[in-house]
């Protein structure tokens, strides 16, 4: 599992994990993200059971079990948190924050020790160590209860799904060219995203940050000016493709 | 290559529930010859003393299948929280292997996860031995039920007119007895073909 520190300072991180080459095949490859604070650490989306042992050893080369007391989900998808019913034995005491709406879903995947944290529709912000953290509602992006988090300090955008691709394990880690991305990220946007009002109420929301890198969950990172060149190719671009 | 044990516990749940609904028809079979027998008159006395038999008979299987029945589904979750909790430790056997910085910090999980586990597979075995003592206790049934099946032939060569008809219950008895324990035959194979999984301590 490739570990790569994309933010730091201070006490104050974020560490991308991904890219997985021992991952079995035909398993689409995602990014996870663990953010520390001082003495605190959330990781984001962990995953999908198959990815649980990996992750759970790349997460101890940066924080103990104990402090890691926090897990997010942005959505309810099997890559996203089907592992939760190991994470609930490895972490007894942890939270997980994901959508409100998911709620009696995501207990399938198994909750014995986990806290369910409900995030009500219109977001909710929380305090990680020194700092905020901030979930901001995407409904229907794709999926309809879905939430990013925004880390203002750092100015990192989790955009989940959004700003996705499906590319090989061995693809470079940031967006070198917004062209040459775009047709990587077409198809999946087209027809994994169901709405167009909801794409341009994210991008209305998401537009006024101050974002230094928007970190999806799956494929590569952006960063200015390839940000704002995602946002503007995504706002032209019909959506929801399966409806004919 | 052989199921596991909460997919054996599941079949084994399944066969009693037929066996019990064998078991409901033999209880009415049972009612029909009380009430043919009520019919014949003086000749069949002693046929009638046997539906009584029958029908305490089919009582008992209904009941007993109906708590293995029960026994088993709670077996099989049993057994899927066994398997969870195995998973769990396999993952963190393969974690101690890694030496990562903080690994130290799991101690305390992996601990719980090993005790957890080995309970879990305790419980298991000891469900696992019920569930045959239940099976075994069930069979002696179906071999009474044949001896009843017998004495009906008997006590219907004796009734006359009503021979033929007291016939027909008794062979139906031995169908429905032998069917039932088709069903307990075949949770016994399943039983004794089960899976028992190496569970994994580290």
């Amino acid at each position: 599992m490739l570990a790569t520190v994309i933010y730091e300072e201070g006490d104050h991180r974020w560490i991308m994990f991904g890219r997985d080459p021992k991952k079995a095949p035909g398993i689409v490859d995602s990014n996870q993200y663990l953010i520390q604070s001082g003495d605190e650490a959330i990781l984001l989306d962990p995953g999908g059971i198959e990815l649980f042992a990996p992750m759970l050893s790349a997460v101890l080369k940066y924080v103990p079990a104990d402090k890691l007391t926090r897990l997010f989900a942005s959505h309810q998808d099997p890559d996203i948190i089907s592992s939760l019913g190991l994470w609930d034995q490895a972490l007894p005491d942890a939270e997980l924050y994901a959508p409100g709406l998911w709620e009696s879903f995501i207990r399938h995947f198994g909750m014995e020790n986990t806290t369910y944290k409900a995030i009500p529709d219109e977001g909710m912000s929380i305090q990680l160590g020194k700092i905020q953290l901030q979930f901001i509602p995407a409904h229907y992006l794709h999926s309809s209860g879905n939430f990013h988090v925004w880390d203002a300090k750092a100015g990192i955008l989790m955009s989940g799904d959004i700003g996705a691709a499906i590319e090989p394990h061995d693809a470079p880690l940031w967006v070198e060219n917004i062209d040459r991305q775009i047709p990587k990220m077409e198809y999946f946007h087209q027809r994994w995203m169901p709405s167009n009002d909801a794409k341009l109420d994210w991008i209305r929301r998401v537009r006024p940050l101050d974002i230094k890198i928007m970190a999806p969950q799956h494929g590569r990172l952006f960063k200015p000016p390839h940000v704002e060149g995602f946002l503007n190719w995504f706002e032209e671009l019909p959506v929801g493709s399966a409806i004919r | 290559m052989s199921a596991p044990v909460f997919v054996t516990a599941a079949s084994i749940s399944a066969e009693l529930h037929q066996a019990m609904i064998e078991a409901r028809g033999l209880a009415l079979t049972a009612k029909n010859a009380r009430a043919l027998a009520v019919r014949a008159g003086s000749k069949t006395v002693g046929f009638r003393a046997i539906t009584d038999f029958i029908e305490e008979l089919a009582s008992s299987i209904i009941q007993q299948s109906q708590t293995i029945n029960t026994f088993a589904e709670h077996l099989s979750l049993k057994a899927v929280e066994a398997w969870r909790s195995n998973t769990v430790n396999q993952h963190f056997c393969w974690l101690i292997t890694q030496n990562d910085q903080y690994l130290n910090s799991m101690s305390r999980q992996i601990q719980t996860s090993n005790t957890r586990n080995t309970a879990l597979e305790q419980d298991l075995q000891i469900g696992l031995r019920k569930l045959i003592d239940q099976l075994d206790e069930s069979r002696k049934h179906i071999r009474t039920a044949n001896l009843i099946a017998t004495s009906s032939h008997v006590e219907a060569s004796s009734a006359g007119d009503f021979r033929e008809q007291l016939e027909v219950i008794a062979d139906n008895i031995r169908e429905t007895a032998n069917r039932i324990g088709g069903h307990l035959n075949r949770a016994h194979v399943l039983l004794n073909q089960s899976h028992r999984e190496r569970k994994t301590k580290c």
